[in-house]
């Protein structure tokens, strides 16, 4: 990997809450440019805890954060440079949402970059049109649905067309149109070719869409690799309470069965077995 | 809450937040200041029209809202109205005893001056806050250099007015779902509850709002957009010629009275 496809680096990062709790415990791992990375484990094993230190909101007790290679700055200049680029989506919209209008509320990060009125005014139409926050964007926050709010926060980072964007559990809570809807908007953050970081706990959809899935456990790395290479690993699997992918599983077994053939690629969703079943 | 939801509903929603402010706090001047009860009735008319009519808000919404303030104003000018005294004054006097239940015209006369004009007033407010979303409020006393800290302050508490109620009530509907309210006693010690993990709630919140405020960049100052409706020429003459209007008949009352 050349050095300057290297957009996030994790070295031996330690963080420990004001509480006393520990929460990482040396985490080190490196994020490529452009890369969907789904990051899984257990509730408490640190994955919130670790994106709060990616941009900055934690400083962490030991080890290091690079951005582009270059050490985190913690001086108030250095971290607004990193949460310029470093944008985190929030499990908890009602935690994110400050303004009772949707379009303060997305205008808000993009007047903090700087931008100047009118350049503001533009960028926020622009992702009310590209999340389909047209219809509801002249209720209050208040007044919206669960997705809703997810699709409004979602739009607070992406008017500040950041280099990484962070969500945390976005389908939580949400209803099966809206958790296709947050997937596609983070297929479209893909193709602008921004890097995706998403915390998730479903294993079958992280199989399909991850490039890499990172596994953590108490509050270090327990594996890192392509889906695939995760998946192989079965002691990590059982040790972070998830199970194999189910197209995974169907595709081994049908292989054993000599209905399909191990030879080609495997299929990462149920549709892409799907059709290699019907292409039979 | 329901002023809140009706306002967002409202047909006047988009009419310039500036003239809305302007109108209804000129108006409520005029009305606190002239003291007449003509001028209430004026007032209460054209408002009932404007919010009924023009804001498309239900009649019986408007006048549900509008007995609220009527129960306190009565039993406030009761004290005005009604004296205990020896000798019986010149409106009525109900004899008790060695004592009357008694009133003068004049204090009959201020008592209702006192309640039309309230009542006017109320409804000059009920015409802002029934057609003005707060943000739109907010918007207008940031114009008018308002202490932006006094602004931050009053948008977070708004939302944030509506966050606890949320958890609150989810609360209260799971402390119902055990029984938690089987008794006075225990639905006491219920709401106490309640009260204490709100507070714990409301402190987590703010923290992670600060968190998620920080990570955009927030550097001590909220700075969002401002929307702007379009001021009305129209609107605004037929603003100016109502207040004259009000102005004169109040300075004709003042100085009809003085001769």
């Amino acid at each position: 990997m050349e050095k300057k496809d290297r957009i996030l680096e994790a070295d031996d990062v330690y963080f420990t809450y004001e509480d006393g709790t520990p929460s990482l415990n040396g985490v080190s791992l490196v994020i490529e440019r452009g890369k969907k990375i789904a990051f899984m484990g257990a509730n408490g094993s640190g994955k919130s805890t670790f994106f709060l230190c990616c941009n900055g909101i934690h400083r962490p007790n030991k080890g290091v954060i690079r951005f582009h290679g270059e050490e985190v700055e913690y001086s108030r200049k250095g971290l607004l440079r990193l949460r310029e680029k470093v944008g985190i989506v929030f499990q908890d919209p009602d935690n994110q949402l400050f303004s009772a209008s949707v379009r303060q509320e997305i205008s808000f990060g993009a007047f903090n970059i700087g931008m100047d009125e009118e350049k503001v005014r533009e960028a926020v139409d622009r992702v009310i049109g590209e999340l389909e926050i047209t219809p509801f964007q002249d209720r209050p926050t208040h007044a919206l649905s669960g997705g809703q709010k997810k699709q409004v926060s979602i739009a607070d980072i992406l008017v500040m067309r950041p280099e990484i964007i962070i969500l945390d559990e976005p389908a939580a809570a949400l209803d099966p149109r809206h958790t296709r809807m947050v997937h596609r908007i983070v297929e479209q953050l893909t193709q602008e070719g921004i890097t995706v970081i998403m915390a998730t706990h479903d294993m079958d959809y992280a199989y399909g869409w991850a490039d890499e899935i990172v596994l953590m456990h108490e509050g270090k790395v327990l594996c890192q690799g392509t889906p695939a290479e995760v998946c192989d690993n079965l002691e990590a699997l059982r040790m972070t309470n998830l199970t194999e992918p189910a197209v995974r599983k169907l595709f081994r077994r049908m292989c054993e069965k000599g209905i399909l053939s191990a030879a080609g690629k495997e299929p990462g969703t149920v549709q892409e077995l799907e059709q290699m079943i019907l292409a039979l | 809450m329901v002023i809140d939801k009706l306002c967002y509903r409202s047909k006047l929603r988009y009419t310039n937040a500036g003239e809305k402010f302007a109108f209804s706090l000129i108006t409520l001047i005029l009305c606190i200041i002239s003291r007449s009860i003509l001028i209430a009735w004026i007032v209460l008319a054209t408002n009932g029209v404007l919010i009924v009519r023009k804001g498309g808000i239900p009649l019986f919404q408007y006048t549900k809202l509008m007995r609220i303030p009527v129960t306190f104003l009565v039993l406030s000018t009761l004290t005005i109205v009604v004296n205990i005294s020896k000798t019986p004054l010149n409106a009525y006097a109900v004899p008790v005893g060695e004592y009357y239940i008694t009133g003068s015209w004049n204090s009959l006369l201020w008592g209702a001056q006192l309640i039309m004009t309230a009542l006017a007033a109320v409804s000059c407010l009920y015409f802002l806050s029934l057609n003005t979303t707060m943000t739109d409020i907010l918007g207008v006393l940031a114009a008018l250099h308002c202490p932006a800290l006094m602004i931050e302050l009053m948008l977070l508490i708004y939302r944030f007015a509506f966050v606890l109620m949320d958890i609150a009530s989810g609360i209260m509907v799971s402390q119902h779902s055990r029984l938690g309210n089987k008794d006075m006693r225990t639905s006491m010690s219920s709401f106490g509850k309640m009260a204490a993990v709100l507070l714990v709630r409301a402190l987590k919140k703010s923290n992670a709002l600060y968190d998620s405020m920080e990570s955009r960049c927030y550097d001590g100052k909220v700075n969002v957009l401002k929307e702007n409706y379009p001021v009305k020429k129209k609107e605004v003459w037929a603003i100016i010629l109502y207040e004259a209007v009000l102005c004169g008949i109040a300075v004709f009352i003042k100085s009809g009275r003085r001769l």
